[in-house]
């Protein structure tokens, strides 16, 4: 840290030395009272009705393109200028030594001139474990974001930016334990690919037991959750393959699909009839050109949707499935361990057996506190996919530590290690959902998703709200995630909060409080009250509803499902 | 007729009842628009226009006629199609699809011919990938103790020592184990940034970005930085990470020979002459690419050349160098040091692996500061998954920097490379079975069958097999089941389950999925070696390894 240079580098920090209690507590907060906790219901195989999304008036609306519009000339602007005068600061986007410029000013225009003034809001390094608070380290952004400096200081926010559901984000207890253990046993690396020198045999525990706990009958676990999709479609789909897939499907599964050349087509996000209509007609219809039928068509969905906090239509699917012996795809990136009462996903919360779906897929990065995906189906279905997938024969398998993780982690959602210790994590992260949804709902801000998420995205819209929203909440110490488009439609930039066990009442409190100062301040409070079940609009005092909602929240009747 | 406004002038000659229909329907619009707000603006405007031009208010009339019946009327497109379907009664909508049958999700019909994969795939029990392991295989069935290991790709085995678990233990104890967040929403923690301010600090480049696996580091990477129009220009012996991101970069492929430079000059000068023909608009972005250490093989790309042929042609070079990095060159630093070349100006992206001779986890790519700062945004692979576990990153970067100061490692493993390679090469016995493939200092050994062999014992060549699977493709078979092809898989499995039986040594098929690759293969065997082994030990096992292999092939 010598050179002036150096302070743009985002520094090493030191662990805190703090003691363990004080540690304990802020990676998972000791729960303050039973009264805080709620067991998920099923919905017993009821199909989820059409949902009501509500929507801003009019001016907002208007004011978002407005905001756009004057962002977009802005930086054309910008951009006629830099490129005619300040040739040297725009070499990224000219052709130079007779090659073509790594990007072209089109493509990278919304990333340079939009993104760029708020990259302050966005991949912000921290430090030590993301449980309950995170510690950020502090950076000062110069010139519009070109680069930062770190002073070096860090600060501890309230953490609902991680995908930490059950609070297994942990630097102390018996996964850790297992997962140092694990390196004595088994060593750091992984060898090589899976068929020739990768897999242990806790990797086949871990398997084996993933596939009890989701209810088929084997499952195969890749070391990258992204990767787990981008690489399982091409094993058994072809371009005479189809794929109905919702509009809203993450990208890794849109790689996937177009690695293995199958033809897509997609339905509205949630749309049962709109899938339906497009199934018979593709049956009838066959194959373009050729008209042959389709040797298979699978149906792609997910679980939770990350970025609306919105089911899948389960009990609908696997009707519509079976009625036209389609394959079902569920990938329960989200749900797995976070939703159903036992925390067995999707199918689980809506009372389904996991049979009826022909392929299961999920991720441990979210639920577990580990990292990598798996995927369930029929044994001889994975028995065949072993010997077919790309990542199994040529890819890296799951580390040891983090085998060690999946394992010890599950053990306790199911109760075999700290009897008691799983069940209150799913009481807690169901409680600490339900809270702020209503919270916030009753507050008046406009939320999307279903009332169990434990993601929930609330509307800001402008594009000029996000930093503002995102940089209020982190003077006030608490840690957001901000998406706008692409992963959003343009005009629906959303701020979303990821839940977790670790939270106590009192966080949320204290977050419930702050999001709604900012909220005033930023003019959110726009629901019209089409989400509330009376359908009045809603802007309770925040006192009431911190004292009101914590007993509310646990009947369905607050709660459009 | 005198309380009606005269609009239209005198001059032509038009029947008087369209000029009274006109003039009452004027007369009443002009004054709801009186009412309208700016009304009073606009009326003067268009009388004045339609007194200077009177058709022109026929020709927009008209225009806007047009415009309301084309907003109006149905896509064309969609029409097309609705004119090719069939006509189709609701029954006959429902006996076809009653009709309709699927296959099964995954081909089930030669899962019995290939169970042997299965059950030979080994399982590591309670023991690390170290240099000794008990493996158990087919489910528990068969257990072999002790075992010499022959077959693990990290061929440094530094993360096996004491120092490097320390490590480990204290990032697991400061960390935990994931990371819980994509690189965009806080999953970048500092040890993160570190090890990607040592990985370039090491390699000598402006920027490096880390990805979550190795396998789909070139895919996500290429396809962030090629859209249709591209050119890439690549070796066709690639490995499959390449083929898949060859296809994912929708860029149009030329393949050249496999690391024959003559065969690339040729190539890149039909492209520039053809270019030079069509005067594209913008330059398109162009590549060539290659591996550093072949995956398939074991041989190394000629950089040198390389490096003066993207000069000449305006091209960018991108190397995989999964196997290359920390085994070639004299600290580990890959292809360009191997050369005496500087990686900075000789490759402009290179992809490489934590997991193989580093010995953690993850992949990552390197290359100039505007395209990592790019890749941070554009590429997928890094933007919607979650960050590597921290202990590894904090293992990789104490890898580094022991590499930077150790000079025995390396070359230690270097020398057992030379050692197994000229061993196998050198062997007059062997030279009338198998072919070596791989580079002398590659610490994975690739051998195959000589072609005459294969013809005589399996009565096929790698050119009627790469022709019978492209047939395959070309159909879109659902079973690419290839039976001389796979007799020769069972033939050198036979080989390695003697090694693992007779001699206790763990060697391995280069096991790959014939219906991935879309470029020629054929089965081959590797050994790969590490710098920890005992020089005896290894010795030895190279003389049992010919031992099976000639015994097998005299059966």
């Amino acid at each position: 840290m010598s050179t002036p240079a150096n302070y743009t580098r985002v520094p090493l920090c030191e662990p805190e030395d703090i003691p363990i209690e004080v540690k304990r507590e802020n990676e998972i907060g000791k729960l303050t009272s039973k009264k805080y906790l709620h067991k998920v219901k099923t919905l017993h195989g009821v199909p989820l009705n059409k949902p009501t999304i509500d929507t801003p008036p009019y001016y907002i609306s208007l004011l978002t393109y407005l905001n756009y519009l004057i962002l977009i000339i802005l930086g054309h602007i910008h951009d006629f200028l830099g490129v005619t005068f300040q040739k040297n600061k725009h070499l990224d986007i000219l052709e130079h030594d007779g090659l073509a410029p790594w990007y072209s000013n089109f493509e990278s225009f919304y990333i340079r001139r939009l993104k760029m003034r708020i990259d302050d809001c966005f991949s912000r390094p921290t430090t030590g474990v993301p449980g309950r608070f995170i510690r950020c380290i502090d950076r000062i952004s110069h010139n519009l974001n070109e680069y930062f400096t770190y002073p070096g200081t860090t600060s501890m926010c309230l953490n609902l930016s991680s995908y930490n559901y059950l609070g297994f984000a942990q630097s102390e207890g018996q996964c850790t334990d297992a997962a140092l253990e694990s390196i004595d046993q088994y060593g750091i690396p992984s060898g090589g690919p899976r068929t020739q020198i990768g897999t242990t045999d806790l990797q086949v525990r871990a398997e084996k037991l993933m596939a009890k706990y989701i209810g088929k009958e084997d499952s195969m676990i890749f070391s990258m959750g992204y990767s787990t999709n981008a690489n399982f479609f091409n094993a058994f789909m072809d371009s005479k393959c189809l794929v109905i897939s919702d509009e809203l499907n993450h990208t890794s599964i849109r790689t996937g699909v177009r690695l293995s050349g199958a033809a897509v087509r997609t339905f509205k996000h949630g749309d049962m009839e709109g899938l339906e209509k497009l199934i018979r007609e593709q049956i009838v219809l066959g194959q373009p050109k050729t008209n042959r039928p389709w040797k298979k068509i699978i149906i792609c969905v997910e679980g939770l949707y990350s970025m609306e906090g919105t089911l899948c239509n389960l009990p609908k699917l696997v009707e519509l499935k079976k009625k036209y012996k389609c394959y079902l795809y569920v990938d329960e990136a989200h749900s797995i361990g976070a939703m159903g009462p036992t925390g067995r996903g999707v199918c689980e919360l809506f009372d389904i057996d996991p049979n009826e779906i022909d392929i299961l897929m999920g991720t441990f990065t979210k639920s577990f506190g580990a990292a990598g995906g798996y995927i369930a189906c029929d044994k001889w279905i994975i028995d065949r996919l072993r010997l077919d997938i790309n990542t199994a024969s040529y890819g890296e398998p799951s580390p040891a530590p983090v085998l060690a993780q999946i394992i010890s982690s599950l053990e306790t959602i199911i109760g075999k290690r700290n009897p008691g210790e799983g069940e209150e994590r799913l009481q807690r992260i169901a409680f600490n959902s339900r809270y702020l949804r209503l919270g916030l709902q009753r507050l008046g801000f406009i939320v999307y998703g279903t009332a169990d998420s434990p993601v929930i995205p609330m509307l800001l819209y402008c594009p000029s709200k996000m930093p503002a929203f995102s940089r209020m909440m982190l003077q006030r110490k608490i840690a957001v995630v901000i998406v706008a488009y692409p992963a959003t439609p343009l005009i629906e930039s959303r701020v979303r909060f990821c839940m977790s066990a670790s939270l106590t009442k009192e966080d949320i409190d204290y977050l419930l409080r702050h999001v709604n100062e900012v909220g005033e301040k930023l003019n959110l409070k726009l629901s019209s009250g089409k989400q509330s079940p009376d359908g009045k609009c809603q802007r309770w005092d925040i006192e009431d509803v911190i004292e009101k909602t914590p007993e509310d929240c646990k009947d369905d009747k607050y709660f459009i499902l | 007729m005198s309380h009606i406004p005269q609009v239209l002038p005198t001059s032509i000659p038009i029947p008087s009842f369209v000029i009274t229909a006109f003039s009452y329907i004027w007369y009443y619009l002009s004054a709801i628009l009186t009412r309208i707000p700016g009304g009073p603006y606009v009326i003067p405007y268009i009388q004045k226009s339609h007194h200077d031009d009177p058709y022109r208010t026929t020709v927009e009339i008209g225009l806007i006629l047009y415009g309301i019946y084309f907003y109006l009327s149905k896509p064309q497109q969609k029409k097309g199609l609705q004119s090719n379907r069939p006509k189709l009664s609701p029954q006959e909508i429902d006996s076809l699809i009653d009709e309709w049958q699927p296959e099964p999700l995954v081909d089930p019909s030669v899962l019995d011919e290939q169970s042997w994969r299965l059950s030979s795939i080994p399982v590591i029990e309670n023991s690390g990938p170290s240099n000794h392991v008990n493996i158990s295989r087919n489910d528990g069935k068969e257990t072999f103790n002790d075992l010499f290991n022959l077959s693990s790709n990290n061929f440094l085995q530094l993360t096996s020592d004491e120092e490097l678990v320390q490590v480990a233990k204290k990032t697991i104890k400061n960390y935990g184990v994931g990371a819980c967040g994509p690189a965009g929403f806080y999953g970048n923690q500092d040890v993160h940034y570190a090890l990607e301010y040592d990985l370039a600090q090491f390699f000598g480049t402006e920027g490096a970005v880390l990805y979550g696996q190795d396998f789909c580091v070139a895919s996500s990477v290429l396809s962030a930085f090629n859209k249709r129009g591209d050119v890439i220009v690549a070796d066709d012996q690639v490995s499959l990470a390449l083929q898949n991101a060859l296809q994912l970069s929708r860029a149009t492929v030329y393949y050249f020979e496999h690391n024959n430079m003559q065969s690339l000059e040729n190539l890149l000068a039909e492209l520039t002459e053809m270019e030079a023909n069509d005067k594209p608009p913008a330059i398109p972005r162009k590549f060539i690419v290659t591996e550093g250490l072949f995956q398939n093989s074991g041989d190394i790309a000629p950089l040198p050349e390389l490096t003066n042929l993207k000069e000449k042609y305006k091209f960018r070079l991108f190397v995989d160098e999964t196997f290359s990095i920390g085994v070639l060159g004299e600290t580990g630093r890959g292809l360009p040091e191997h050369f005496g070349m500087i990686r900075a100006s000789s490759i402009d992206v290179t992809v490489g692996s934590l997991a193989t001779a580093i010995g953690s986890s993850g992949g990552f790519c390197l290359g100039d500061a505007v395209m990592a700062h790019h890749q941070r945004i554009g590429s997928n692979a890094y933007c919607f998954s979650a960050s590597l576990p921290a202990y590894t990153t904090t293992t990789a970067s104490r890898v580094l920097q022991i590499l930077n100061t150790d000079k025995v490692i390396v070359s230690k493993l270097q020398q057992f490379s030379k050692m197994v390679f000229d061993f196998f090469v050198n062997d007059l016995d062997l030279q009338k079975i198998i072919k070596v493939t791989s580079f002398e200092l590659s610490p994975v050994l690739h051998f195959r069958l000589l072609p005459e062999i294969r013809k005589a014992k399996f009565n096929y060549t790698a050119e009627e097999l790469f022709e019978t699977i492209s047939r395959l493709q070309k159909r879109n078979a659902t079973t690419k089941y290839i039976e001389p092809y796979e007799n020769e898989e069972r033939f050198l499995q036979s080989v390695v389950d003697a090694a693992i039986k007779k001699h206790g040594i763990l060697i391995s098929r280069n096991t790959i999925i014939l219906q991935h690759e879309t470029l020629p293969i054929v089965p081959s065997l590797k050994i790969c070696c590490n710098a920890k082994m005992d020089e005896e030990e290894l010795r030895k096992a190279c003389v049992a390894v010919k031992d099976v292999l000639i015994e097998a092939c005299q059966n």
